[in-house]
């Protein structure tokens, strides 16, 4: 018989609490609080830098905390990281596959370090590259295979060993969109069959496809978290005009910008996008600066995470 | 404890598996360094060399080439091919989302040396007794000391490997660090007590005690004398600089 709060601790998948991890005087993952439910697809959003790659190495032990606590399947990584593992699988940012090995070497050793063997084993591994549509490519090398290729067998190499919690970090970058719809669709499935999902991506489009819950993270910390239809509805409700800027010339200041409190904005190089709860406001400024928008539409996820994270952009600019 | 040595005997199963790919390759230099050694040293400037220590100089230089065989497969190993595994593979970074710990890994390098230098001394000993330049009867302890010597320096190529900002730099440790270690280990002409500075220096140097130990089981002269001074050494050298290794390795794998 199990004990109830037993079973309530099993129900998060993780459970991080003011988790901070610095680099010297640079803090990579500061004060982080962050839950995951059994069976939840979470997407963890933020631009390049914000510290999602490393909260997710601080997750299967490959980073030691600084502060907080952190539990992974009930187990504390830095405790026990070889039980964890064994039931996690990871897809990490690059493929780290050896390139001169075939597709069923690089299987078969990365199954041996799981201890899996025999005939079963043989068996997982014709499965999963035929749930990959790879089961073509079994001998051939690594380094003939193409990117999609590549990525689809990290994606069977994490999952040899059946893991009950699934980490992607930025699963479909660099890929093209036959391949990316792909991978969606194979997450989509594994998810439904139970296995925890946690997404790194800064493609919002994925997050919106395929996550339940995502967080925004920026410089280290949680922004905002919640259901992607919540963050719209919270950070940036109704509709985004988009502007050709160059058109507008100088019509527009961005001090005039400033001082509208019934709307947000962000200025990019030849796109101005103006974002506002109601129609009216929009078709407003619109008539005022004598100018179409090139395009207005419902607000998405997209512009939760430029007002979120868009900010520090600037200084690129 | 046994799941331990299980998952650093993966590791060593991985590197064997990409090794053999290209194995003629891989082991090219290790092997054919100690033969045009031989043409040329033993065969060569030998002729006009007389007799070391009582035997000629070709079978006075022949041990010394397979206990030095254990230390250039095993530095190059730790030096390039585990920075390779570090930075450009990936190899590291993947085994850390496996089972595979960072201790396993530091662990993994140091035994599959291990096995290198054992192989790679065993190997060059028995050419070299095709060739009538060895006795047999104590080939066999001959892999002990190249595995002593395999990890030793191999736990240098490891601290090279932590220490170096780009792969050009090893070749700074090839040559101030390497080749002397190489070229003063008793290989190519006797070391002795009444010489000095380099007699108190070479002490250090694990290639040294393992050039001693090859040398006295191929020329089955004072084994047990040796043995009991050279092993202990040996192995003193070895763990120390594993230790080291261990440590400097240990925090470079927590930042990758």
């Amino acid at each position: 018989m199990r004990l109830g709060f037993d079973s309530k601790i099993m129900e998060k998948v993780v459970s991080a609490e003011s988790l901070s991890l610095r680099y010297g005087s640079f803090t990579a993952v500061n004060q982080v609080s962050l839950e995951i439910q059994q069976g939840d697809c979470f997407g963890l959003l933020g631009p390049n830098g914000a510290g999602k790659s490393t909260f997710i190495r601080l997750l299967y032990g490959a980073r030691l905390r600084d502060e907080g606590s952190l539990f992974v399947l009930g187990k504390d990584p830095e405790v026990s990281p070889r039980e964890l593992k064994k039931k996690l699988g990871v897809v990490p940012q690059e493929n780290c596959l050896d390139d001169n090995l075939t597709v069923e070497e690089n299987l078969r050793i990365f199954g041996a370090y799981h201890g899996l063997y025999g005939e079963a084993f043989r068996a997982r591994v014709i499965e999963l590259l035929r749930f990959m549509s790879l089961e073509a490519k079994s001998t051939a090398r690594v380094k003939q295979l193409s990117g999609g290729m590549q990525r689809r067998l990290t994606f069977v190499r994490a999952l040899l060993h059946r893991p009950e919690f699934l980490i992607l970090d930025e699963p479909t970058t660099g890929l093209d969109p036959a391949v990316r719809q792909l991978l969606w669709e194979k997450v989509h499935e594994l998810n439904r069959e139970g296995v925890t999902i946690l997404l790194t991506t800064h493609y919002m489009e994925e997050a919106q496809k395929l996550c339940r819950n995502v967080a925004i993270m920026n410089e280290g910390r949680i922004a905002s978290e919640g259901r992607p239809t919540e963050l719209i509805e919270k950070h940036v409700p109704g509709f985004v005009a988009i502007f050709d800027r160059k058109s507008l010339g100088d019509k527009v200041s961005e001090t005039e910008l400033k001082k509208r409190s019934d709307l947000s904005y962000t200025l990019e190089p030849i796109q101005i996008l103006l974002r506002a709860s109601n129609l009216e406001t929009l078709m407003g400024l619109a008539k005022e600066w004598g100018s179409e928008p090139l395009m207005i539409r419902p607000s998405n996820l997209e512009d939760v995470f430029l007002k979120i994270a868009g900010k520090d952009l600037d200084k690129y600019a | 404890m046994l799941e331990t040595f299980r998952l650093c005997w993966k590791v060593v199963e991985h590197h064997w598996m990409v090794y053999r790919k290209n194995l003629f390759a891989n082991s090219s230099i290790t092997i054919s360094d100690p033969i045009f050694f031989t043409l040329a040293f033993g065969f060569g400037l030998g002729a006009y060399v007389q007799d070391v220590d009582g035997r000629s100089y070709l079978l006075f230089m022949a041990p010394g080439l397979a206990a030095g065989a254990a230390l250039l497969t095993s530095f190059f190993e730790c030096s390039y091919n585990t920075y390779f595994r570090l930075n450009f593979d990936g190899t590291f970074k993947a085994m850390l989302t496996s089972p595979i710990g960072i201790s396993e890994i530091i662990f993994g390098e140091l035994l599959w040396v291990a096995l290198k230098g054992a192989f790679m001394t065993l190997i060059i000993s028995f050419v070299l007794g095709i060739f009538g330049l060895i006795q047999w009867p104590f080939i066999w302890a001959v892999p002990l000391a190249g595995a002593l010597v395999g990890v030793a320096c191999g736990a240098i190529g490891l601290i090279a490997t932590t220490r170096v900002k780009n792969i050009d730099q090893f070749q700074v440790v090839y040559s101030f660090l390497i080749a002397p270690i190489y070229f003063l280990s008793g290989m190519f002409f006797p070391i002795h007590a009444g010489q000095g500075w380099i007699f108190w220096l070479v002490q250090i140097s694990p290639l040294y005690h393992g050039t001693r130990l090859v040398q006295s089981f191929l020329w089955q002269e004072d084994i047990l004398k040796n043995s009991l001074m050279h092993f202990p050494a040996l192995i003193v050298l070895t763990f120390g600089l594993g230790f080291f290794a261990y440590k400097g390795f240990k925090k470079k794998l927590q930042l990758i």
